[in-house]
């Protein structure tokens, strides 16, 4: 029997390097990284298509034990707000009696703000519908739910 | 790995005197580059997120204003703790919306809302969640509304008075 000979065979690799670069480039300039959370919350899941804003954001957060937490995506808002400490972080636990007077404060340094509640599926009703309550008494008859794109 | 060759050529070019500079072929190895371009690749393939959160918009009408409201027009939801509906018209009696679990329930409240906005376009849906309810069952309830393009709405509180009409108290 004749011994099958070896065929070296050459792939010119180029093409395939150059669209991989392609895409590690688009990735690279389209990547956003997840904004930090102020609290671990289980979004509720619906079939809006409303998207959420890029800026001017005031996010009123509920986690599952039914703690509240008010957040900015502005650093300067949220050391004007929560002082020098508060800068760095997403948001901080707020009472609720405090909620209006910061949520107050907080649009009359910026009018343009967006309010928006992310609450937790598990939590009770009862937070969010005070924390309704509270953005209704401040006039802030406009506002959105966080939701998950329901699968 | 890099192989520069350069030694030879550099020694010949002195011996030769010639002006005519000759080409130097160099080759460098890419592979461990296009590796790490590969690697990074993959790093922002998986990390990035493309779908950004979607959200609900709620118009709330302000605490002062109190609208009149015929009572033909108002359509009450009530929403308790375990997720049982009960709606009525203005004083009629509550009647339970039918499901075995809550996807049926709120298809059911789909198909009610819209044929009741339909038989009556000025009516006004007022939802009544028990504060024991989960955020979850409100949100559908929402979903719903927004499904069937149902704008004309508003929350209130579920008071003693609510639980007594439907019988949870």
């Amino acid at each position: 029997m004749a011994k099958t000979k070896r065929v070296g065979v050459k792939i010119d690799m180029t093409p395939m390097v150059d669209v991989g670069f392609l895409l590690l480039t688009f990735f690279m300039l389209t990547t956003q990284f997840k904004p930090q959370e102020v609290a671990e919350v289980i979004l509720p899941s619906s079939h809006s298509v409303f998207k959420l804003p890029d800026s001017d954001v005031m996010s009123v957060t509920v986690d599952k034990a039914g703690n509240v937490y008010l957040g900015f995506d502005a650093q300067p808002m949220r050391e004007a707000i929560f002082g020098p400490q508060g800068k760095l972080k997403a948001g901080m636990q707020v009472e609720l009696k405090d909620l209006g007077r910061l949520m107050r404060e907080a649009r009359i340094r910026n009018p343009k703000l967006r309010t928006v509640i992310k609450g937790d599926r598990e939590s009770d009703y009862a937070v969010i519908q005070n924390v309704m309550e509270i953005l209704q008494k401040e006039n802030i008859t406009r506002f959105n739910l966080v939701t998950d794109l329901e699968r | 790995m890099a192989e520069v060759q350069t030694a030879e050529s550099k020694g010949k070019q002195k011996h030769a005197g010639k002006k005519k500079k000759k080409r130097i072929a160099i080759r460098i190895d890419m592979t461990p580059m296009v590796d790490v371009a590969f690697l990074l690749l993959t790093f922002f393939m998986l990390t990035t997120t493309m779908n950004k959160p979607q959200t609900m918009e709620i118009n709330l009408p302000p605490a002062e204003t109190k609208a009149e409201v015929a009572e033909s027009n108002l359509l009450t939801l009530r929403i308790t703790d375990d997720f049982r509906i009960f709606w009525n018209i203005g004083t009629e009696k509550p009647t339970t919306v039918e499901g075995t679990n809550k996807k049926e329930k709120l298809v059911a409240l789909g198909k009610l809302l819209k044929d009741r906005n339909r038989a009556n376009p000025k009516l006004i849906t007022l939802i009544k969640v028990d504060g024991k309810a989960k955020y979850i069952d409100m949100v559908d309830v929402m979903d719903e509304l927004n499904i069937n393009d149902i704008t004309r709405f508003s929350i209130a509180p579920m008071l003693d008075e609510d639980k007594k009409i439907i019988g949870t108290l």
